[in-house]
């Protein structure tokens, strides 16, 4: 095969149709992605009255939002909760992602392992949301069964409505969109590697931290961005999970919206809006995507 | 060559990528009716020049004609010149008939079912697949998939047609066979093959005339015979695979070289100085036997048996293995014993030499 | 080798594994056999029952249990779904197949494109609130403001399958057909498409899945009109009863059956694209 099958062919067309073909796609984000989040940076700087909103430019919900200890606090539990449920999807998922991707030699095997892990969530959402209710309240499932094998007395009453049940909810929810991509990239691996690796007589662990491990990072880069976006835009799980108790950025969000404090909505918007610029862009300095890609 | 009479004709085209040159400033016409191959070694830039010539990638200068018209803006899809690929790309979800009937079923023009039946099992009997018409393309042979390939190029009846190193997914003997029916389909057809190879034996053996290409630009375009028995650069000797090539000096009329000082008659330009002799001019003789003329000293290495001749390789002084080929026609082989030197002896005329002045 | 430990190991850690995943799901078709209609949606099972299953259909008696608003919501969750599965796919497909030629630009376009998947729905659905709402004083409904932020939520999706299919994909069958003197549109249709079909199916049903199940976003650009998961958040902060749990049982089933469908379509089409392979394998 001609190696200039790899560069674009040319119907010695021009540029011309590569722009007809990828306008409608960039003005579509440009007009519905790009211009709304600007706007939510604007709008932070209006003057919100009880009744009405208006264009006329003030630091005054910026300054409310950072007097508040509640609006500051809620800042800490997202991005407390965002770094649980990221270590406990990466520390759940990884080992799973191993067995699939690396030992699970058999193609349709490991296809039928990731569609086992995808198929929970064609229930909906929200209703797999709902399900960890019984599950974790003080007669639900696990406390059941637990009293049944005999190891605990009492019922936990720590499991609903807490902290903790916000964290087994998304880290349940969540934890396969880290096992599909690093299972991808392990997969990727080159066998014959890890067998050279172990006649040259290293253990296990050597290559798994030598040679295994970081040619999976990509995949837990991507799994972890994943996650992040997800968790930090959270406000479902947390509202169903935690009775009010936990309120993430999100739910402030969703509160102030519901009130039409649009200002206030808008300055949320903007932290949570750089607080995911950061985090992806300090996942992406782990990785060079664009060279995995 | 008259203008008129070209096919096609490229002035004065350069292609490249970035910092790579592949084609430069290269100028051809070719006549209509002509079987024409194009030799050149991996990155010579051979298949830059078909996809230039078809379309697929615009030259950064100069100019493109096809049957006297200016085509080299217009894109591949109207210019009406074929093109056989390598790895053939039949169209994996149609038949062989569905394949070959493909160019005049989805044409510009609209052609009636009839007229498309007719042609096609026309071309499909030209090239000998006639009762596999109906089978899928993955269910066919490698030589069958290019005949497909040609017929479906065929049928359009271009005046042109550029085949990209056509018989190198082929095995040994089709592709010999292949090469015969390539020369005998042509000519029934009347059309101009521009045919793109890496091998020498190819290029020699199926174009009335030959185009070297070396490094993008055009090293000599000649018949067979001429490229064969006159190199017109040293590349070119050594692209044919069938030189012995010797680096020396020119002064004063001598070639100054491993084998000694030799007065030289006729000298061409070229950017070396090299001496060259052609493997099957070489004669051998027991040391102290050579008659007057150009010599040098080697040890016998081994053999190899071709079949019709028989190459024998020596090593001289300075571990410089030459070739002798001997062919089986003019007599029985000599065995020769192996770390015994011998004189590798030639006529002086038989030799070409390049250089400087 | 220490594999021979490890991997029944890691077998068995998968198998909880996928336990933990199945857990709620578990729990939540037990619970829809739940005695209604006074029965909650907690253990323990008072009476095994078909009764909340009934009560989806309307074919339960009226009790004080609200039946869940689903004619109306689901006929829009299905419509806004289609529809964004269209365009998604449409611009999925265009925008990959500008990328094959390097642009001017592209760097940034693609960034763009990708942004959509990257940033959570909350902020774009509120944005798109602010600019319908505050900007163009428009009102916001599912079939404007929120398939609007829907497709910018499934297209990057869409685009990165594109991507990959058409980065494998070997254009010499396109030069082909050029040099045979078929247009480049016809040579689209006839050649290309057919053969980067299974890709296109992958993208459309990505993009169908994302949008069916997709709140966040709808929440705030939909309006009046419900979709179905705005429905079933309507009933969060109200009790919750067992008709959701019922109404999770049956869509999950509904989506297998769609899944051996999918299954179907992707074989058939799947053995024409590897032909290729094969041919160019024997080459």
């Amino acid at each position: 095969m001609s190696n200039t099958a790899a560069a674009a062919p040319s119907t010695n067309t021009g540029k011309s149709s590569s722009w007809w073909l990828i306008a409608p796609g960039a003005i579509w984000m440009a007009l519905f992605l790009v211009a709304p989040i600007l706007l939510i940076v604007y709008v932070s700087f209006w003057t919100q009255t009880t009744f009405k909103i208006e264009p006329t430019l003030t630091f005054k919900s910026w300054q409310t939002f950072f007097g508040s200890d509640t609006y500051i606090n809620s800042l800490w539990t997202t991005l407390r909760i965002w770094l649980i449920v990221l270590v406990t999807t990466f520390v759940i998922g990884y080992p799973t992602a191993l067995f699939v991707g690396l030992f699970v030699k058999n193609k349709t095997l490991s296809t039928v392992l990731l569609v086992i892990c995808v198929i929970p969530f064609w229930t909906s959402f929200l209703i797999r949301v709902l399900a960890w209710r019984p599950m974790l309240g003080k007669e639900g499932a696990i406390n059941i069964i637990l009293m049944k094998l005999g190891i605990i007395q009492q019922p936990i009453e720590a499991l609903l409505f807490t902290e903790l049940s916000v964290v087994i909810g998304m880290t349940q929810i969540y934890v396969v969109f880290m096992v599909g991509p690093i299972a991808f990239m392990l997969g990727r691996i080159d066998p014959n590697i890890i067998e050279a690796a172990r006649d040259l007589g290293a253990d296990f662990w050597r290559i798994f931290r030598k040679i295994i491990f970081p040619l999976s990072l990509p995949g837990v880069v991507v799994g972890g961005i994943f996650v992040s976006v997800m968790v930090l835009g959270e406000f479902a799980t947390a509202a169903a999970l935690s009775g009010r108790k936990v309120n993430l950025l999100g739910n402030i969000i969703v509160t102030q919206v519901g009130s039409l404090k649009w200002a206030m909505a808008s300055v949320v918007g903007v932290i949570l809006t750089v607080v995911m610029g950061l985090v992806i862009a300090g996942f992406l300095r782990i990785v060079d995507l664009k060279r995995e890609l | 060559m008259a203008d008129e009479n070209a096919v096609f004709r490229l002035d004065g085209v350069t292609r490249s990528y970035g910092n790579v040159t592949a084609l430069r400033n290269v100028s051809l016409a070719v006549a209509g009716n002509e079987y024409v191959s194009l030799l050149g070694p991996s990155g010579s830039g051979k298949s830059t020049l078909l996809r230039v010539i078809a379309g697929f990638e615009p030259p950064n200068q100069g100019r493109v004609y096809f049957q006297g018209r200016d085509i080299t803006n217009i894109p591949s899809f109207e210019r009406g010149i074929g093109f056989v690929f390598q790895n053939f790309a039949l169209f994996p979800h149609l038949s062989v008939f569905d394949n070959v009937a493909f160019g005049l079923a989805n044409g510009a023009q609209p052609v009636a079912k009839a007229e498309i039946d007719e042609r096609v099992r026309h071309v499909i009997d030209l090239v000998g697949l006639s009762g596999l018409e109906d089978r899928g393309v993955n269910q066919i042979s490698g030589g069958q998939k290019q005949r497909v390939a040609l017929a479906r190029t065929l049928v359009m009846a271009p005046k042109l047609v550029l085949l990209d190193e056509p018989l190198g997914a082929l095995d040994a003997n089709l592709r010999h066979r292949m090469r015969v029916e390539l020369r005998a389909i042509r000519e029934k057809l009347g059309v101009t093959f521009l045919h793109v190879t890496g091998s020498e034996t190819e290029a020699l053996a199926m174009g009335d005339r030959v185009v070297v290409l070396d490094r993008g630009s055009i090293a000599q375009f000649a018949p067979p015979a001429d490229v064969y028995d006159h190199p017109a650069t040293p590349n070119v000797a050594h692209f044919l695979n069938r030189y012995n090539m010797f680096d020396g000096s020119l002064k004063d009329g001598q070639f100054a070289g491993p084998f000694g000082s030799i007065p030289i008659t006729r000298v061409t330009p070229a950017d070396r100085t090299t001496y060259a002799i052609r493997y099957d001019r070489i004669r051998v003789m027991p040391k102290g036997q050579g008659a007057a003329g150009p010599a040098i000293d080697a040890k016998f290495v081994a053999s190899e048996y071709l079949g019709s001749s028989v190459m024998y390789f020596f090593e001289t002084a300075d571990r410089k293995v030459v070739e002798v080929e001997h062919h089986l026609s003019l007599g029985a082989p000599e065995t020769y014993a192996p770390m015994q030197h011998y004189d590798l002896c030639w006529k002086a005329e038989d030799a070409l030499v390049f250089g400087q002045g | 080798m220490e594999s021979r430990v490890l991997k029944p190991i890691l077998a068995v850690y998968t198998l909880l594994f996928i336990l933990f995943l199945y857990g709620p799901f578990f729990v939540l078709a037990i619970l829809s056999f739940q005695q209604g209609p006074e029965g909650g949606p907690q253990f323990p099972i008072i009476e095994w029952s078909t009764y909340w299953y009934r009560h989806i259909f309307g074919l339960t008696p009226p009790s004080r249990v609200a039946p869940l608003p689903l004619g109306g919501a689901l006929f829009r969750s299905l419509t806004l779904a289609f529809m964004t599965m269209v365009t998604s796919t449409v611009l999925g497909v265009m925008s990959a197949q500008a990328f094959r030629r390097r642009f001017r630009g592209s760097g940034v376009v693609f960034y763009l494109i990708v942004l959509g998947m990257m940033v959570p729905g909350v902020l774009t659905g509120l944005g798109m609130s602010l600019l319908a709402n505050n900007i163009l004083g428009i009102e916001r409904h599912w079939w404007s403001t929120a398939f609007v932020t829907h497709v910018v939520y499934t297209f990057p999706f869409a685009f990165l399958v594109m991507l990959a299919i058409l980065n494998r994909f070997d254009s010499s069958v396109e030069e082909a057909a050029w040099s045979l003197g078929v247009s480049p549109w016809r040579t689209f249709r006839k050649v290309t498409f057919p053969l980067i079909f299974p890709g296109v199916l992958s993208a459309m049903l990505f993009a169908f899945t994302l949008s069916y199940d997709e709140f966040s976003r709808t929440l705030f650009a939909s309006g009046r009109d419900q979709t179905l998961p705005l429905a079933i958040y309507g009933t969060f902060s109200v009790e919750i009863h067992p008709n959701v749990f019922a109404f999770g049982v049956l869509t999950t089933v509904f989506s297998f059956a769609l899944l051996a469908v999918y299954a179907i379509l992707m074989t058939m089409s799947v053995q024409r694209a590897k032909k290729m392979a094969l041919q160019e394998e024997i080459a």
